[in-house]
């Protein structure tokens, strides 16, 4: 159900009681773009690319369509510690520095054969740096992706308020 | 004196003031005004108004920009708030910040306070037990605090009276230790959790029952809750961001907005109340010095009865704030102890395990509910070397796992693909704590808040009853995990934690018999000053293991009857 329907719903169901808040005419308007001011724009293209590689678009829309980079910028510029901001800055030049000796090209320049091969070397690398860099971005990835609107609208069906709790149902083969 | 201050004297003059406008304070309105008062309620918070200003109920996950976390800039702005389970990106505009109130730690204490019209009725887990005649029994039989002035009998048709208005969801399960209500249809247990019941039914012979948690949630709305313009709960589970249908009891969908109904309220945000005024020739309490949180000013208001729900700790500070000739300790504190007493429930520890039955079942839907198993410890008599004992809240749910394994279109694959694991099991201890007369909060001699008000000392903490207790939790709750074949069992104790994040801080201001030895009677009137009544948790004399609120709103509905009451007869 659209907010816009449960809120004209819930006005109904009281009794006309409550007139529709402030907040509840704004939801049309776009996110307001996130002020990622720790992070420069080539760092957020090459870091679109990074997530696409993780999530790809496949007959359905892969990270970089869902915008991810910009939630993974934001949750370590936010939420994270100076440490992992500082990991994410450094990775991100890693990423080029090993496209360049595997393939004397930037990532994003790299096929998606390339840009595969790169991060799965980064995630086995024997520097720990490296690792730690590519599982702060694939977790976050993951993370923005699974609560993404596209995917638990259309994917893994999310019910806002499901007005139900069944105890025991049998599992779906 | 002019016909002006007189006038002025009268616009401030009510029948009741009411300090607080939470869990308690919000009963209070509401049945001052419903008994015709002309009620004050003093709110030292902003005003919450119902659906107006519950900004993230509407909010789709991905709307929230960190996903619910809170960042870390607001995290280090309030180390104490933070720490609450409930706090995070979509809800702590309804917590207080840290800077709002400084206080003083003479031992750790993590005091979560909610400074609004609503307080923490906005936040609470909304689990509500009625307390049972072994509980109010305790301090007499195990000898501890003093002797509660009342008995279950006393309350229990105020129980009645406020889970019809407040709609208390639960199962009547016919316990001895846990009264039942006045209930609306309880929630499912799911299959592993009925599993649990089962087996211990068997192996400890029907001792130690496990049931649905009973909680202020409208499973089935009733006419007396659509007036109130409120609907059946639609199992968001998002409920501390406030409820647009009111599906759970807060005084902001419920008493607040019916004690405006009357006409009888006036409600007054921003209001920080500093003492209450006390008469020597009148010998009773004549009002209130109220300090405006926008501009500091200081205007007195004035009542002939004065009920105080400020919270437990913060009533403590304003009655020992209110300083006279008479009453040069506080307010009514004739004994020397108020402040003292101070005590919680132990929530430090929990237990985990995995259970491998029922695998062809899940749930489906949301439960803002969880399973939960009364006392069973030293419920009629003596039977460990630790007094009284714990409830615990009990769940259990199925584990879905996403295969995150490598990247690219695998990932992805695996990432939404639903393979059911086994069955999550847990539990946490809610346990009683022993009132002591070093477990307590006083004035700082020169600390004070930016109004002026001193600060709050608080020196509370665990003693060597709890650590027993925790043992023995550990002990037995193993013991019935491994009966019930769960697997990987680990207990989870924090021992570092410290007390205050149950936010279930109770005391200072007990009932009691005596006044040599208690500062409440049995109608909650302050022994020395008995036009003032304190019905929040401030009240209690011991704290059981039931979570408390249902019990601060039964205490409170009664004793504004016995003031009312006594009002008419002209003896207050």
């Amino acid at each position: 159900m659209q907010r816009r329907t449960a809120l004209k719903n819930v006005a109904l169901t009281v009794g006309g009681l409550v007139s529709l808040p402030a907040w509840a005419k704004a939801w049309a308007a776009p996110n307001l773009a996130a002020d990622l001011r720790l992070f420069k724009a080539n760092q957020k293209q090459l870091l679109a690319e990074m997530v696409e590689t993780i999530i790809p678009e496949t007959t359905t829309p892969g990270a970089k369509t869902l915008q991810i980079e910009t939630f993974v910028m934001r949750m370590v510029q936010d939420c994270y510690a100076p440490a992992s901001q500082e990991l994410l800055s450094k990775g991100l030049v890693t990423v080029d520095e090993t496209t360049q000796k595997m393939y004397q090209k930037n990532f994003i320049d790299c096929d998606k054969i390339q840009r595969e091969a790169t991060l799965s070397a980064m995630s086995n690398a024997l520097d720990p740096t490296q690792v730690a860099f590519f599982g702060l971005v694939k977790n976050l990835t993951i993370q923005g992706y699974m609560n993404s609107e596209y995917v638990m609208t259309n994917l893994t069906h999310y019910e806002f308020a499901p007005a139900r709790y069944y105890g025991c149902v049998p599992i779906k083969q | 004196m002019s016909n002006l201050n007189i006038d002025s004297i009268k616009a401030r003059t009510f029948d009741a003031i009411v300090v607080g406008s939470g869990i308690s304070g919000g009963w209070a309105a509401k049945e001052l005004t419903g008994k015709n008062l002309r009620t004050l309620v003093l709110e030292r918070g902003r005003d919450v108004k119902h659906i107006t200003d519950y900004p993230t109920t509407m909010k789709q996950p991905w709307e929230l920009d960190h996903l619910g976390q809170a960042p870390s800039k607001l995290k280090q702005e309030n180390p104490i708030a933070s720490k609450c389970y409930a706090f995070g990106e979509a809800t702590s505009q309804f917590f207080a910040k840290d800077a709002e109130q400084p206080y003083v730690q003479d031992k750790p204490f993590d005091w979560i306070r909610a400074y609004q019209v609503g307080g923490k009725s906005l936040l609470w887990a909304r689990q509500t037990q009625r307390w049972s005649e072994l509980d109010f029994d305790g301090p007499a039989r195990d000898g501890f605090a003093v002797d509660w002035p009342i008995r279950y009998a006393d309350l229990a048709p105020w129980y009645s009276y406020v889970e019809r208005f407040a709609g208390i969801s639960g199962n009547k399960d016919g316990l001895n230790q846990l009264p039942d209500g006045d209930f609306l249809p309880p929630h499912e247990l799911n299959c592993a959790e009925k599993y649990f019941g089962d087996q211990m039914a068997k192996h400890y012979q029907n001792t130690r029952p496990v049931i649905i948690g009973r909680c202020a949630h409208l499973t089935a709305a009733k006419p007396i809750h659509n007036q109130q313009g409120r609907v059946q709960c639609q199992n968001r589970t998002i409920c501390e961001r406030g409820c647009i249908y009111g599906g759970y009891f807060s005084s902001n969908s419920s008493t607040i907005p019916w004690a405006q109904k009357t006409g009888k309220m006036t409600l007054r945000p921003h209001s920080v109340v500093h003492s209450i005024i006390f008469d020597e020739k009148k010998n009773k309490a004549t009002g209130v010095r109220v300090i405006d949180a926008l501009t500091n000013q200081m205007t007195e208001y004035f009542a002939r009865i004065i009920f105080v729900n400020a919270a437990a700790l913060n009533t403590n500070l304003l009655l020992l704030n209110s300083k006279s000739n008479r009453f040069q300790d506080g307010l009514g504190n004739d004994n020397g102890l108020m402040g003292k007493y101070i005590a919680f429930h132990n929530y430090r520890t929990r237990i985990s395990a995995e259970y491998d039955g029922h695998l062809d079942s899940t749930t489906d839907g949301r439960r803002p509910n969880s399973g939960y198993i009364p006392r069973f410890r030293n419920l009629y008599k003596q039977e460990t070397d630790f007094l009284r004992g714990y409830a615990s809240g009990f769940g259990a749910d199925r584990v879905v796992h996403n295969d995150r394994a490598g990247l690219g279109e695998s990932l992805k694959e695996g990432l939404l693909k639903t393979n059911y694991g086994g069955w999550r099991v847990g539990a946490h201890m809610m346990g009683e704590t022993i009132p002591k007369e070093s477990n307590l909060v006083r004035l700082d001699p020169v600390l004070t808040d930016q109004f002026g008000i001193p600060q709050l000392r608080i020196s509370v903490s665990y003693d060597d009853n709890d650590e027993k207790m925790i043992q023995d939790y550990h002990q037995q709750l193993t013991e019935m995990f491994t009966k019930a074949g769960f697997t990987n069992i680990q207990t989870h104790d924090v021992p570092n934690k410290a007390p205050g994040l149950d936010i279930h801080e109770m005391g200072g201001v007990r009932m009691g018999k005596d006044p040599k030895t208690s500062l409440l009677n049995k109608w909650n009137q302050l022994h020395a000053c008995k036009n003032v009544f304190v019905t929040d948790g401030a009240c209690m004399t011991s704290t059981a293991t039931q979570n408390p609120s249902l019990t601060y709103m039964a205490l409170t509905a009664r004793a504004a009857d016995y003031a009312v009451k006594q009002m008419a007869k002209g003896n207050l």
